[in-house]
C-alpha cells in the first residue's frame, strides 16, 4: 500500500486546483476588485481612469433619482422574494402530492426558468399590450373594466414587472422546496393524522418547522437573486415610465455601456454589493432564532 | 535514417513558415471594422474589386453589430490596437475626434476630393459636429427624416397628397379629417398621426420652423422660441387636437409597425424605415413619402445625420488607408449596400436611375435626393444619448419627459425638471 502511494505529495492537490483557482481570480476576483478601484475614478474605456476620490459616491448620494432607483430596487426584492417563496412553496405541496401526472406539471412549473428572458419579456408585454393584448381586452370585453396600460402606469409598472419576474422564477424555487419537502420523514404526517390532526395543522406545526432550512437557503438565494432584474427591465420596460422601474442593476448597465461612464457604474454596484452583503449578514445573524436543523 | 527524415521535413516545414511569414509581410495589411453584418457579403465584394486594384494589399473586415461595435472599438481605441479603418457615427464623432483618436483628413480631403462627385455639404456636416475646423471623417451614406403618408386612407378622405409647400394648418386640417372611428365602439381606430419623444419623431418639426435645441456657444439646452413652438405645436396634437395617440397606447408594438399596420395615417421618422415599410406592408395599401411641413418660421433645411468612414490616429499606411476610404465611400460602393432609404454621398450612385428604384414604393424616392443637397441640422453633442434619451434611456432625458406630457403629465411640472437634467448632462462633459 504504502509503495503506491509514495509519488503523492502534500502539494498535488492544488495543481489540480489551480485551473479553477486561476478562471475565479482572472474572471471574479479580479474584475471585482478593479471595479472597487473604477468606482473612485472616471473611466470612459477610451482613455485611461483619473482618479477622482469620492466624487462618483457624492453624485450619486446627492442625485434624487438615485433614492427612486434604491426605493424602486427594495420594493422589486421584496415583492419578488415574497412571491417566489409563496408561490414556490404552494407549487412544491402541489406537485408533492400523489397525484397523475404531476411529473408533467412539475416539468410545466419549471419551463419558464429555463426560457431566456428577453423571450418571457417580449412575450409578456403583446400580452399586456393596450390595444391588441390579450389581457386587456379579455378584461374590458368581460368584465367591463376599463384596466390601466400596465406596463406605462407608474403605478403598476414596478409590480407588474416584479410579478412576471416570480412567475419566471417560481418553478426554480418549487424544487428547492421539494427537496425539503422530500425530507420530512413521512412518520411525522401518519403520527398527525392518528392523532387526529387537520391538514392546516400537519402543514403548520410539521410541514414549515422542518422546512426551516430550505427555507432559510430559499430566502438567502432569493434576495441574491432579486437584484438580478436587468433583462426583464430592458425588454419590457427600460426603467420607465418616469424611472418607475428602474433600478439599481439597470441603472449600472445604463452607466456602463450606453453612457459610457465606468467610474459612475462601479460606483452603484458597490452600493448593491453593500446592501446585499449588509441583508445577507443580517440573515445569517438571525438564522439561529428560527431554523431548526433536523440532525 | 527515420530520424534524418525527420529532421529533413522538419527544416521544410520551418523554411515555408519563414519564406511564408516574409512573403506575407511583404503586403500591406489593413484592417476595417463596419456595424452592418448584415451587408458582410457586399462590403467583402468591394474589398476584392480594391485588393484586385491594388495589388500587395490586403483589406481585413470585421463585422460587428451596433450594440457591440461601440464598446468594442472603445476597447481597442484604450489599447491604441485600433483598426486602420472604421465606421464613424454622427453621434460619436465629436468624442472621437477631440480625445485625439482619428487621424485628421483636412489635407487629403481638400486634394481629392472632387466636389462634382460629392456632396459636400455632407462632409461640412461632418466637421461642424466634430466642433473642429477639420474634416476627420468621410461620409459614406445619409440618413433624413421624411413623411410617410398612406395614400389610400389620404384618398378615402379626399384629401390631396402632402407636399414640400405644406404648412402646419394644411396638416391639421388633413389629420383632423383622417382621424377615425371606423367600427362605432367609441375608440378610434385610424389615428391622423402617429409619434413620440423619440428625436427622429419630433426634431424635423424644430428645424424646419427655424428652430434649434442646443446653444452651441454654451453647449447648453436652451431651445429657442421657434423650437417651443414647434414642441408645444405637436404635444397640441395629442391633447388639444386628439388627432395622435398617448405614446402609451401604442405601447407593447413597435414604433416602426405602427405606419405599416395601418394604425395611422401620417408618420415622420428616419427614410431608412422604407425597408421595413416594404416588409411588414407589401401590398396591402399605397404609400408615399413627403417632406416634414415646414413651421410659419420657415427654414429648408433637413433634420438629417450622416454615416461615415475614419482612419485612426495610429495607422502605419496612411496614404493606402485614404485610398480604400475614399474608394469604400466612392467608386467601390453599388446600390445593393444601400438598406431603402439611406442615401448614398457619391452622386454618380445617388444621382443613378436605379437609385430611384420605380417599380417600388414609394414611388418619390426621387425626393430623397433632392432633400440630399440640403442643409443638414442635427441635435448631437457628447453625452447625446444620455440627455437626449436614446436605446436603453429612451425612458429618461428629453424622450422620457416629452412621452410623460404626452401620456397626460402637465407641461409645466414636467418640462422645468428636464431642462435642469439635461443641462447637468451638458454640463459634465462641456463645463
Amino acid at each position: 500500500m504504502k509503495k503506491q502511494l509514495k509519488w503523492y505529495k502534500s502539494y498535488h492537490p492544488w495543481l489540480f486546483l489551480i485551473p479553477t483557482l486561476i478562471g475565479l481570480f482572472v474572471f471574479r476576483l479580479w474584475p471585482i476588485s478593479y471595479s472597487f478601484y473604477i468606482s473612485f475614478t472616471t473611466w470612459d474605456i477610451m482613455t485611461p481612469p483619473k482618479w477622482i476620490g469620492f466624487q462618483n459616491y457624492k453624485e450619486l448620494l446627492s442625485d434624487p433619482t438615485f433614492y427612486k432607483i434604491l426605493t424602486n430596487t427594495f420594493l422589486f426584492s421584496l415583492i419578488y422574494v415574497v412571491g417566489v417563496m409563496v408561490v414556490g412553496l404552494f407549487l412544491a405541496v402541489l406537485v408533492n402530492a400523489k397525484l397523475k401526472g404531476r411529473d408533467f406539471f412539475r416539468t410545466t412549473f419549471f419551463t419558464p426558468v429555463v426560457t431566456s428572458a428577453v423571450a418571457v419579456g417580449l412575450v409578456w408585454s403583446w400580452i399586456l399590450a393596450p390595444k391588441f393584448g390579450i389581457l386587456n381586452n379579455f378584461l374590458s370585453s368581460v368584465f367591463h373594466i376599463n384596466p390601466p396600460i400596465w406596463l406605462e402606469d407608474t403605478r403598476w409598472a414596478l409590480l407588474t414587472v416584479a410579478f412576471i419576474r416570480v412567475w419566471k422564477m417560481a418553478g426554480y424555487y418549487m424544487i428547492i422546496y421539494l427537496a425539503g419537502l422530500q425530507e420530512i420523514p413521512g412518520t411525522l404526517y401518519e403520527a398527525a393524522n392518528i392523532d387526529g390532526a387537520t391538514p392546516w395543522q400537519r402543514f403548520k406545526n410539521i410541514t414549515l418547522p422542518l422546512l426551516t432550512p430550505t427555507t432559510f437557503f430559499v430566502f438567502t438565494i432569493a434576495i441574491i437573486d432579486s437584484f438580478r432584474n436587468f433583462a426583464i427591465i430592458y425588454t419590457m420596460t427600460r426603467g420607465g415610465p418616469e424611472n418607475a422601474t428602474n433600478t439599481i442593476v439597470y441603472s449600472v448597465f445604463l452607466n456602463a455601456f450606453q453612457f459610457y461612464r465606468m467610474g459612475y457604474a462601479g460606483a452603484l454596484s458597490y452600493v448593491l454589493l453593500l446592501i446585499v452583503g449588509v441583508i445577507t449578514l443580517i440573515n445569517f445573524l438571525l438564522k439561529k432564532y428560527w431554523v431548526q436543523y433536523q440532525y | 535514417m527515420k530520424r534524418s527524415i525527420g529532421l529533413f521535413l522538419v527544416v521544410l516545414l520551418f523554411s515555408v513558415f519563414v519564406l511564408g511569414s516574409i512573403a506575407i509581410a511583404k503586403d500591406v495589411v489593413l484592417k476595417y471594422w463596419m456595424w452592418d453584418p448584415q451587408l458582410t457579403d457586399e462590403v467583402n465584394k468591394l474589398i476584392a474589386k480594391f485588393e484586385s486594384q491594388n495589388p500587395g494589399v490586403k483589406v481585413e473586415l470585421t463585422a460587428m453589430a451596433p450594440k457591440d461595435y461601440w464598446t468594442k472599438i472603445r476597447i481597442a481605441a484604450s489599447t491604441k490596437k485600433l483598426p486602420d479603418v472604421f465606421n464613424m457615427s454622427s453621434g460619436y464623432l465629436e468624442e472621437w475626434a477631440q480625445k485625439g483618436f482619428l487621424k485628421d483628413l483636412t489635407d487629403y480631403v481638400n486634394k481629392d476630393i472632387d466636389p462634382e462627385k460629392y456632396f459636400i455639404n455632407l462632409f461640412d456636416a461632418g466637421k461642424a459636429i466634430s466642433g473642429t475646423d477639420k474634416y476627420y471623417a468621410v461620409p459614406f451614406a445619409l440618413v433624413t427624416t421624411v413623411l410617410y403618408f398612406n395614400k389610400d386612407m389620404f384618398d378615402e378622405a379626399g384629401l390631396s397628397y402632402p407636399n414640400s409647400n405644406w404648412t402646419w394648418d394644411d396638416f391639421l386640417k388633413a389629420a383632423k379629417a383622417l382621424t377615425k372611428d371606423k367600427d362605432g365602439d367609441g375608440k378610434i381606430d385610424q389615428w391622423g398621426y402617429y409619434f413620440y419623444g423619440r428625436y427622429a419623431n419630433v426634431e424635423p418639426w424644430i428645424y424646419r420652423n427655424s428652430g434649434y435645441l442646443i446653444n452651441r456657444k454654451k453647449m447648453r439646452f436652451e431651445p429657442n422660441d421657434n423650437a417651443m413652438e414647434a414642441i408645444k405645436f405637436l404635444i397640441s396634437l395629442v391633447k388639444e387636437h386628439k388627432v395622435a395617440p398617448m405614446p402609451k397606447l401604442m405601447s407593447g408594438m413597435k414604433a416602426k409597425d405602427v405606419f405599416p399596420r395601418g394604425l395611422t395615417a401620417m408618420w415622420i421618422d428616419g427614410s431608412w424605415n422604407i425597408r421595413n415599410n416594404r416588409k411588414v406592408i407589401g401590398n396591402k395599401f399605397r404609400w408615399g413619402i413627403a417632406e416634414v411641413p415646414m413651421g410659419p418660421h420657415k427654414a429648408d433645411v433637413e433634420f438629417g445625420w450622416p454615416d461615415f468612414i475614419s482612419m485612426s490616429k495610429y495607422t502605419k499606411h496612411t496614404d493606402i488607408a485614404w485610398k480604400f476610404i475614399k474608394f469604400a465611400s466612392g467608386e467601390g460602393l453599388s446600390l445593393d449596400m444601400y438598406m431603402a432609404g439611406k442615401i448614398p454621398s457619391y452622386k454618380p450612385l445617388a444621382l443613378s436611375e436605379a437609385f430611384l428604384e420605380k417599380g417600388k414604393q414609394p414611388a418619390e424616392k426621387g425626393l430623397l435626393i433632392k432633400m440630399a443637397a440640403k442643409e443638414m441640422k442635427n441635435s448631437f453633442t457628447k453625452g447625446w444619448g444620455e440627455w437626449r434619451g436614446y436605446g436603453g434611456a429612451e425612458k429618461m432625458g428629453l424622450n422620457g419627459a416629452l412621452d410623460s406630457i404626452l401620456n397626460g403629465e402637465s407641461f409645466d411640472k414636467v418640462w422645468p425638471s428636464a431642462v435642469k437634467y439635461i443641462n447637468k448632462v451638458l454640463a459634465r462633459y462641456y463645463k
